[in-house]
């Protein structure tokens, strides 16, 4: 039963830490591009409609040179990662879909996933949320 | 039908390219001479039809001169091809050497002929001082035979797919002489050749400059449109700059003119995105193991029964599904038994809900997904990222009323080398008609749960000669000849086809 209510505890704070989570990336995303690979761990990687980006470098060289971006997220969906695959790292599944206009390009659909892993920050002394792994594709991307 | 070639032409280094005269020429002397004077300026142009700068071609057309050159055609068809052949680092074997207009011509069947060829590029000189140059061009499509007029639309499209599949970095490419009136079949240069920088359209008949709208997605620098109805509708030259520098900004020549260099402002803009490519894997190794366990997964799930799924999840497995909110009545779709349990946190905002609809633990799991309605995966449609190994996204479709999905798995390592899912999250949505159109074009595999029928002895001894031959397993290959009545000669036609246009999907190769 302890288990069940630590579950239950964990999957309540996933989504609030999702939802928070969601409102932080797309805004940097579409207004503040530059601060975006603060939510990156070093180590990141990117799969972008197939294309892979990895490190925090080749990240910042990536969102630099996407066009600017307006998201309307109109799924999201958090999941409590289980410990075995991270090794008792406390890491979030959140799945996000809606649409995506990048400017110069027609508006499209879009599905998203990230891992979040909480991590010692250097300049907070709790922990912080940083995006281990972001997998990014057009729904319509073949077509 | 495309003729690659490199163009070998010879150039006089001692009188200079400019005293060269125009009278008497055919229209497609003209355009080689065009071509040749592009180059001297250092511009970029082709000769025939479509002339695209990029690698080496399987064929290969040596040019001597201009005609107006006497030189022209003293060259001796033996001391010119020995000659090459003294400083080509591989044998070649010219193909119908002949003399046109005093310019020599012939072709060659190997790409790495035409690229040594390509090399030989200033090192012939003959007894008179004169340099024979060689420039490259790489596909021709007006030959001596072969008349491919790129206004038509499969002509056009077929241009594109070689440019996209062979030479996706070219940055010039011509297409004067072509009796092109439209620019609908070029759009997909803006994003199948981005790195366009130079683009001839000249002698056209192209009629209204809205047409360029087609094409304004690529970054030219240099566009050539002299000799279309189109340049008449300007009252002046200003006014014609200014209307092909706002599709074009970076535009700094114009029918070979230079143009003043544009000034814009200190902020980048960039439009391009990235091409999308198809499923990403890391690695081969990581690639095989994922596709056999997804095609075990979904032979389970597309059967009646999903309960052997038990196996496929870890014990503290998680899954939840989301679909997109539809002002659509929920009861009249097809997502309609999918909505009800749509953990969609934009939407449920009761925690009580959000944990009902989050299913815990194995059992809950494959117990809700057995539950959830019938379905036929198309495998050939899915395309599958793995991200940091464990992460496993799937896009799909599913045949039920045909559905579209993504899917993220997430999993570790499980006894023989299979894998366990941890974490399971669904995105369901309604495909598009496009999507409903592509869906199921490929065999689907027999699912490897349903009962196979019990194969005659000839059956089996054709099943087994169709996968040799194929390199399909059992199941594709018995998918194939079942569908075609056990007739082995029409499956291997369908297979031949199929696989042409690559529409078999990589687990029908996994034995």
């Amino acid at each position: 039963m302890a288990a069940t209510l630590d579950f239950r505890t964990h999957a309540d704070q996933s989504c609030r830490y999702s939802e928070e989570f969601v409102n932080i990336y797309y805004d940097c995303m579409d207004k503040k591009r530059r601060n975006l690979t603060r939510l990156y761990l070093d180590k990141a990687t990117l799969v972008w409609n197939g294309n892979t980006v990895s490190g925090l470098d080749a990240l910042g060289e990536f969102f630099e040179a996407l066009p600017s971006s307006e998201f309307q997220v109109q799924t999201l969906d958090c999941q409590p990662v289980h410990d075995q695959a991270t090794q008792g790292q406390m890491t979030l599944l959140v799945v996000t879909g809606g649409t995506v206009k990048f400017e110069g390009n027609k508006q499209r659909f879009y599905n998203q996933n990230f891992l979040l892993t909480a991590q010692a920050s250097p300049n907070n002394d709790q922990p912080v949320w940083k995006i281990a792994s972001d997998c990014f594709r057009f729904q319509d991307w073949n077509s | 039908h495309v003729v690659r070639l490199i163009y070998l032409s010879e150039h006089d280094n001692r009188t200079g390219p400019s005293n060269r005269s125009r009278k008497g020429r055919s229209n497609k002397g003209r355009s080689r001479e065009r071509f040749q004077r592009d180059r001297q300026r250092g511009g970029h142009g082709g000769g025939g039809s479509a002339g695209i700068f990029g690698g080496p071609g399987p064929r290969s057309r040596l040019e001597d001169t201009d005609g107006d050159i006497p030189h022209g055609k003293k060259y001796d068809k033996k001391w010119l091809l020995t000659a090459l052949q003294n400083i080509c680092s591989v044998t070649y074997t010219p193909v119908q050497y002949h003399v046109d207009h005093s310019r020599a011509h012939f072709y060659l069947d190997n790409a790495t002929a035409a690229s040594a060829l390509h090399k030989c590029s200033h090192k012939i000189t003959d007894t008179d001082g004169y340099k024979l140059e060689s420039h490259f061009i790489v596909t021709d499509l007006v030959s001596q035979n072969v008349e491919v007029i790129l206004n038509r639309k499969t002509n056009m499209e077929a241009v594109i797919k070689i440019i996209e599949e062979n030479i996706p970095e070219l940055t010039s490419l011509n297409l004067s002489n072509n009796r092109i009136h439209k620019l609908d079949d070029l759009s997909e240069l803006v994003t199948k050749v981005p790195n366009l920088k130079s683009l001839n359209l000249s002698h056209n008949e192209l009629k209204l400059d809205r047409d360029l709208d087609k094409v304004k997605g690529l970054k030219l620098v240099e566009l050539w449109l002299v000799r279309n109805p189109l340049c008449d509708l300007f009252k002046d030259q200003a006014s014609y700059i200014s209307a092909m520098r706002q599709r074009f900004p970076r535009l700094l020549k114009l029918d070979g003119n230079d143009l003043p260099p544009p000034i814009g402002f200190d902020v980048e803009t960039p439009t391009a995105i990235p091409p999308c490519k198809g499923s990403y894997f890391g690695s081969d190794e990581i690639k095989g193991l994922i596709l056999r366990f997804l095609q075990q997964y979904y032979s389970i799930y597309d059967s009646g029964d999903r309960q052997p799924l038990l196996d496929a999840y870890h014990d503290g497995a998680s899954l939840s599904i989301t679909t997109p909110f539809s002002n659509q009545n929920p009861s009249r779709s097809s997502l309609g038994e999918y909505h009800k349990d749509s953990r969609n946190l934009k939407r449920v905002k009761d925690s009580t809900v959000r944990f009902r609809l989050l299913k815990h633990t194995r059992l809950n799991v494959v117990a809700f997904i057995n539950e959830l309605p019938k379905t036929q995966h198309d495998i050939a449609s899915f395309t599958i990222d793995v991200n940091t190994y464990t992460v496993i996204a799937v896009n799909g479709k599913s045949r039920d009323s045909t559905l579209a999905f993504s899917r993220v798995f997430i999993t570790v390592p499980a006894g023989n080398s299979g894998l366990c899912i941890v974490n399971d999250q669904l995105f369901i949505r309604m495909a598009t008609t496009e999507e409903i159109r592509k869906a199921f074009v490929a065999p689907a595999p027999t699912p490897s749960s349903s009962p196979v029928p019990t194969l005659t002895a000839p059956q089996q001894e054709m099943l087994t000669a169709f996968s040799q031959k194929s390199g399909m397993n059992l199941e594709w290959s018995q998918k194939c000849l079942q569908d075609n009545e056990w007739d082995f000669n029409k499956a291997a036609q369908i297979f031949t086809r199929l696989q042409t246009e690559g529409k078999i999907p990589d687990v029908a190769f996994i034995k």
